[in-house]
């Protein structure tokens, strides 16, 4: 295998316990990566799906062409045209994490604004009607009375989101950013085996995943019967 | 962008690659995805074990790190030894499969109810019903999560770089060494990523709307 591209020349033997811990170290970078990129695509999707259902014709069509956009491009060539570039001219994607936050955000908040059109238009318009016929606001109704229904109808969605996020981050480790898939690179290299390595850190993955994808689909499911949705 | 031109056939090798891994990919999985969805409905217990063993481990583990596990742990366990593009189809076919059998499972389950006791009820023999009955309507209704399959293995192709495929994406990595023109490079894969990908999407919606069975929509 490629030897010459170790980082140490002599073979470092370590126990499997050793081996484990220096992949959990990396979880809390994949984790890092993971939330801030959701909480990035939760504030876009949030504005660009009330756009799209309430807001006026051009910056409609905007959000319907951000929507589009970023729904049919793979993350991964964003991260190489925003770190190769554009890192050259604009300081912020000069650094490999902060550009592949900014990537998996302006994607996420593409699939997170499809999640709340979903939602808000299953709560339907006849209940924005009824708030503003109370004499609301159409800024308070939508935030006393559609967009905390909004927020529980699309849990399992955003559930499912952080997840595809986790392992999307594994996508910066390309761009080299130390994440679990970079440590799992570097223990390859360093203990010269193929098989512990990789089958421990996809089996990390999995556990960071697997609770996610069923608790969260349980809990929502749970929440809207309770609402009566 | 007009460099690009220079390299008009290697970008369109690149672009060929990266489509016949998607469609490989994705026919694969539907097969896969078919016989596990399946098994899980239908197969005894020990069977319905594997295949959601298969399917949890597919959908929760990143596709990068299912591209290591091939080509690098499977000959060591194995013996086998496959080449990067190999790797490739059949990595890309067990991801797809596991989450094809999602989509799968909730259209047979719609078909399954009723519509499998009116044909078991007429005589028919198991295979039959699956064969005429369960299968033809189920992967109608599964149009739509296809469409979503097809972009997401679209744009998943773009992992194959780590293990070094010659794709889209990879011939973008060779221009820029060349060039030094990185901008304009991945502003043109990306844009042409766009057209394929939308595209792609819209013409299956089209099919849709034509073959859809009135009264059972979507499952997702």
């Amino acid at each position: 295998m490629e030897f010459s591209r170790s980082i140490s020349l002599k073979r470092l033997t370590m126990t499997p316990i050793e081996q484990l811990t220096f992949l959990l170290r990396a979880v809390p970078i994949t984790l890092s990566i993971s939330l801030l990129s959701f909480l990035l695509g939760l504030t876009l999707g949030i504005i660009f799906s009330f756009i799209r259902i309430y807001g006026i014709a051009p910056l409609r069509y905007i959000a319907d062409g951000y929507e589009k956009v970023f729904r049919s491009v793979p993350v991964l060539s964003i991260m190489f045209l925003l770190y190769f570039g554009l890192g050259g001219y604009i300081p912020i994607f000069k650094d490999s994490y902060l550009t592949s936050v900014i990537a998996l955000g302006l994607v996420s908040g593409a699939n997170q604004s499809q999640i709340f059109r979903s939602s808000i238009g299953s709560i339907g318009r006849s209940q924005m009607l009824a708030a503003t016929s109370l004499g609301l606001s159409s800024f308070k109704a939508l935030r006393h009375v559609i967009l905390p229904q909004a927020l529980f109808l699309a849990v399992p969605g955003l559930g499912s989101e952080i997840a595809l996020l986790i392992k999307d981050s594994s996508y910066s480790f390309i761009i080299g950013v130390l994440e679990l898939m970079k440590h799992t690179d570097i223990l390859r290299a360093a203990t010269r085996s193929l098989v512990f390595p990789y089958i421990a850190s996809a089996l990390i993955y999995v556990a960071l995943t697997f609770p996610l994808a069923t608790y969260l689909d349980k809990w929502g499911s749970k929440k809207k019967r309770e609402l009566g949705l | 962008m007009l460099f690009l031109l220079d390299f008009s056939d290697f970008l369109l090798n690149g672009f060929l690659t990266t489509l016949q891994v998607t469609l490989v990919g994705v026919g694969l999985g539907i097969i896969l995805g078919i016989l596990a969805a399946l098994g899980d409905i239908y197969g005894g217990k020990i069977v319905k074990i594997i295949v959601n063993v298969y399917v949890e481990f597919f959908r929760g583990s990143p596709l990068i790190a299912q591209l290591f596990l091939i080509y690098f742990t499977l000959p060591v366990l194995t013996g086998l030894k496959l080449d990067v593009i190999t790797v490739g189809y059949l990595t890309l076919a067990l991801n797809s499969g596991a989450y094809q059998k999602g989509y799968l499972k909730g259209a047979m389950e719609a078909v399954f109810k009723d519509q499998f006791l009116a044909a078991l009820s007429l005589g028919l023999p198991l295979r039959k019903i699956l064969m005429y009955v369960v299968v033809p309507q189920s992967l109608r209704i599964v149009i739509p999560a296809w469409s979503n399959e097809l972009a997401s293995m679209a744009k998943s192709t773009t992992a194959l770089i780590v293990i070094g495929v010659r794709e889209f994406l990879n011939t973008g990595v060779s221009i820029t060494a060349q060039t030094f023109k990185p901008l304009e490079t991945y502003l043109f894969i990306t844009i042409v990523y766009f057209i394929w990908i939308y595209s792609m999407l819209k013409i299956l919606d089209i099919i849709y709307n034509r073959v859809k069975i009135p009264g059972l929509e979507p499952v997702i």
